[in-house]
């Protein structure tokens, strides 16, 4: 049954062309546009655990998390065209469990993720000159899958329950700016004001960021990111259930 | 299928929404049916009588507030899983992937349905041209009729084989050919011992098609039986439609006198309704015979409308509703 859904999200996916090439070039045109911009800008280099690196070394780990970040909030947005569509019951009277459509969803968009994340890491590389820690660009594959699954069950809770499309974009851009303003995906933690640091450190964004930071480039200790991959872990698990708990009580009034 | 013999059997069904709010809205209020495998059970009532309720119970959409539901055996809100393999739906909105075409909607459909691989195809040719969207099938569904794309959608539930089939208003916005050609493939359905619960607000559709009609107030049943008992139930209307040879001015001025709900006439023919509890219908025949010499008449109850509307408006006045 996952592979039907995935297939029916293989299908909406590529009826539009300018959906796939946004999904897929999306974080390297940042990368090369506002990270290229901001490298020159710090020409002294980026300092974030003890080393000092290049902006755009250190802003790839962000750009990762903000693509799986946006590809979670399409596929949370999703819902809201099934519902008009009339789609969304429907669906939910198909013979399948509740999470197995979640899942089924996302990990058509998390391949979608993967191939992105191929990408930029590796136009990333050629283009920008960033050292990669190719020894452990095998553990970016469930880094990535993880990241997308574990923001699209976060925002699925909130797409099923707020029923208005214009309140779920206004909801996604507090959402979107608070959470990666308040994060690391774009500075160092260090050098930030206490209130602000502490807020980023319990970000999950954060903890994504990081995590991927440290398998692209190497950035990090190993005991903290432990930490955080276990800290998003246990995010995702959590948002699965409350949205699985969500399909199941709270989408039809 | 239950020990009785069902296809579904609701007992004391309740649903209230809203229910912390002060005014919580009772949907189903006690509601108990039965619904024998292999009929056409039809679910009548006005709007905001609780049939959309019903379907999204009975569809695993909702969760009851008491009561149970069974469906071929298993209990829908126990074993909601187990209970989507057994049926497939139409809702109330035009359900269809716009962005697809009409042909991949089918075959998606096939694959969610589990229809092995080989078939799926072979299926979906058959619901095309069953629903004549042969013309349509490379279309984007976002570009038909609201008509079409509610073709679509039901010619998807007529590809798998799901032993219960629910059909809220699913002839809505249908032409009149294509919808005498999905009357008839409900009746095929029903024919292969699938058990179909449709709703309509078109009361002939439902008279020619069900085998049992309930008719549905304010979250209860009103009425059920088959449409002649129904009809019987509600209405005390007799139709009289008469084409004489000549007719005799005076006597149809005696039979004017009578109280008829209705008397028309058309050249040489007349059209009456009666209600029997006011006059005997064989007092009005006698003085239609009167009128002139007789070339046909018939004599047929009333409709099912009539019995409807007769039988939610006597629910209404002993309970103080607007008619």
């Amino acid at each position: 049954m996952i592979a039907a859904v995935m297939y029916r999200e293989y299908l909406i996916r590529t009826t539009s062309m300018v959906w796939a090439f946004y999904d897929l070039f999306m974080p390297l045109t940042y990368l090369l546009l506002f990270g290229i911009g901001l490298d020159r800008a710090f020409a002294s280099g980026v300092q974030s655990g003890g080393q000092i690196l290049g902006y755009n070394s250190f802003f790839l780990g962000g750009v990762l998390a903000m693509a799986g970040f946006g590809i979670a909030i399409n596929t949370a947005y999703g819902f809201f065209v099934d519902r008009e569509n009339g789609m969304l019951y429907e669906f939910l009277t198909y013979p399948m469990t509740r999470g197995e459509f979640l899942v089924g969803k996302i990990l058509f968009n998390s391949s979608l993720a993967l191939v992105q994340a191929a990408i930029t890491v590796g136009l990333g590389a050629l283009l920008l000159g960033i050292p990669l820690r190719w020894e452990r660009a095998g553990f970016l594959l469930p880094g990535v899958v993880l990241g997308a699954a574990g923001w699209f069950f976060f925002l699925t809770t909130f797409a099923l329950r707020i029923r208005r499309n214009d309140m779920f974009n206004t909801f996604i851009n507090v959402a979107y700016f608070l959470l990666m303003f308040g994060s690391s995906l774009f500075y160092p933690l260090e050098g930030l004001p206490l209130w602000l640091r502490s807020i980023s450190r319990a970000n999950p964004l954060t903890w994504h960021a990081d995590v991927l930071r440290y398998l692209t480039i190497g950035l990090g200790r190993t005991d903290t990111i432990l930490a955080e991959s276990a800290a998003f872990i246990l995010f995702t698990f959590l948002s699965f259930l409350a949205a699985v708990r969500t399909l199941q009580r709270g989408v039809v009034k | 299928m239950t020990p009785a013999g069902f296809a579904i059997e609701i007992q004391d069904l309740v649903k209230i929404y809203k229910v912390k709010s002060p005014h919580p809205v009772r949907a189903l209020d006690g509601l108990s049916l039965a619904v024998k495998q292999g009929e056409i059970f039809g679910l009548l009532g006005e709007n905001g009588a609780g049939k959309t309720t019903l379907l999204r119970i009975l569809t695993t959409l909702l969760h009851p507030t008491s009561g149970r539901a069974i469906l071929m055996g298993l209990d829908v809100e126990r074993r909601a899983y187990d209970v989507r393999k057994k049926i497939c739906a139409v809702l109330q909105e035009n359900a269809v992937e716009v962005f697809l075409s009409v042909e991949d909607n089918l075959m998606t459909y096939g694959r969610f349905h589990s229809i092995p691989r080989h078939e799926i195809a072979q299926r979906a040719d058959r619901a095309i041209e069953q629903f004549g969207l042969g013309e349509f099938r490379k279309q984007k569904v976002m570009d038909l009729s609201g008509g079409l794309k509610r073709r679509v959608q039901v010619a998807k539930v007529f590809m798998v084989d799901k032993p219960v089939v629910f059909l809220d208003e699913a002839t809505t916005g249908m032409d009149p050919i294509n919808k005498r050609g999905t009357l008839e493939a409900i009746r095929e359905q029903a024919r292969q011992g699938r058990t179909i619960l449709l709703t309509t607000h078109i009361l002939e559709e439902a008279e020619e098609l069900c085998d049992t009609i309930a008719i549905i107030d304010r979250g209860s049943v009103v009425a059920q039986g088959d449409p002649d008992r129904i009809k019987s139930l509600g209405s005390a209307i007799v139709e009289i439609h008469v084409i004489y040879e000549s007719i005799h001015e005076g006597a149809l001025g005696e039979l004017t006198q009578l109280p008829l709900v209705k008397l028309e006439r058309r050249n040489l023919t007349l059209d009456l309704r009666v209600n029997a509890k006011q006059i005997s219908p064989f007092d009005v025949l006698q003085k239609v015979g009167q009128v002139g010499p007789v070339i046909s008449f018939e004599v047929s109850s009333g409709s099912l409308e009539d019995a409807f509307i007769e039988l939610l408006g006597k629910r209404k006045a002993r309970t103080g509703g607007a008619p």
